[in-house]
């Protein structure tokens, strides 16, 4: 009985897999798309100062999206002032890269910091070029 | 702050990163494709999912620690949007709905096909494929694949002794359904 599991890579490259290779087309595929990635990333990539300011917006509790515009207002960012979408994408694309995480209660989504996301704000307030490098690379990461 | 002193990376690194997804798609992109093949059970999904995998692998390449081969580290990646993609709506909405119509007489293409499935590598192979998911994808990774134990279970996210009962299980089903079959 054995003898036909061992037989079974054979079995299965000369039935079920018979032919069954990824494509050049779908390799090219593949690549356009992550050309396409990379040319977004010019598009919008968003100042380490906002990123920062959103972040801290969020550091002592979790706040929902209008919560978080309001303060960064107070806070005299005007980076999303007419342009609220905007915000919404970063705050997504910061849960993407698990800076963010986020909860749902009463059906408004709550952003609070995890604990990567406070490495990178404990991070910037140090201010070593270092951590600085790593929050640049942090912002052409989001705008991935 | 390792992970920290791993992003030091700057803008020169882009064209790297699409050059190791190159080589990823050059060295596994058949491997992915067939392991993807295991849990779809359908070609042309197959590659679909297989060219969202290599995407997702560029996207998430600066969360590769280097602790696992980067085949580990993909297979992984592949691992998870499969079962992803068999818990979404599309596929439990659209797909099963296919499945069923299948089962009626008239569209018994599958019936055919296990008819004429008498030679013995066909019918291994469909034994592995009618196998329930937890248990195809330990057999593939251990026999197809001939990963190590530890690998597997990095790659399935799967406690290493809960792979080795599965696998055991498995050829225990396998067993059966042979039998079956005579």
């Amino acid at each position: 009985m054995d003898n036909r599991f061992n037989n079974l890579k054979k079995a299965m490259k000369q039935t079920a897999f018979n032919d069954l290779t990824f494509s050049s087309e779908r390799k090219d595929a593949v690549k356009e798309a992550i050309k396409g990635k990379q040319s977004q990333l010019n598009l919008h990539s968003w100042k380490e100062s906002t990123i920062i300011a959103v972040l801290e917006t969020v550091q002592r509790e979790s706040k929902h999206g209008y919560a978080i515009s309001t303060l960064l207002f107070q806070k005299n960012e005007f980076c999303f002032q007419n342009n609220e979408g905007q915000l919404y994408t970063l705050l997504h694309l910061l849960e993407n890269k698990e800076i963010l995480s986020s909860k749902w209660i009463n059906e408004k989504k709550y952003y609070s910091l995890t604990t990567r996301g406070k490495k990178y704000v404990a991070a910037y307030k140090q201010g070593s070029t270092k951590k600085l490098l790593s929050l640049k690379h942090l912002m052409e990461e989001a705008s991935l | 702050m390792s992970e920290l002193e791993h992003l030091l990376v700057t803008e020169e690194d882009l064209d790297d990163k699409e050059q190791i997804i190159d080589q990823l798609m050059h060295e596994y992109s058949d491997d992915i494709l067939h392991l993807v093949y295991t849990y779809v059970k359908n070609r042309v999904v197959a590659e679909d999912l297989t060219q969202e995998i290599f995407i997702k692998c560029y996207e998430k390449l600066d969360q590769f620690t280097r602790r696992s081969a980067i085949k580990t580290w993909a297979y992984r990646i592949a691992c998870n949007h499969c079962k992803d993609y068999l818990r979404s709506w599309h596929y439990r909405k659209i797909t099963l709905n296919e499945k069923i119509l299948d089962y009626f007489p008239s569209k018994s293409v599958h019936v055919e096909e296990e008819i004429i499935a008498k030679n013995e590598e066909e019918s291994l192979t469909q034994a592995v494929m009618n196998l329930p998911v937890k248990y195809r994808e330990a057999v593939f990774l251990h026999y197809y694949e001939e990963l190590p134990l530890a690998e597997i279970s990095k790659v399935t996210s799967v406690n290493i002794n809960t792979v080795k009962t599965r696998l055991k299980r498995a050829k225990e089903l396998l067993k059966d359904m042979l039998i079956k079959e005579g």
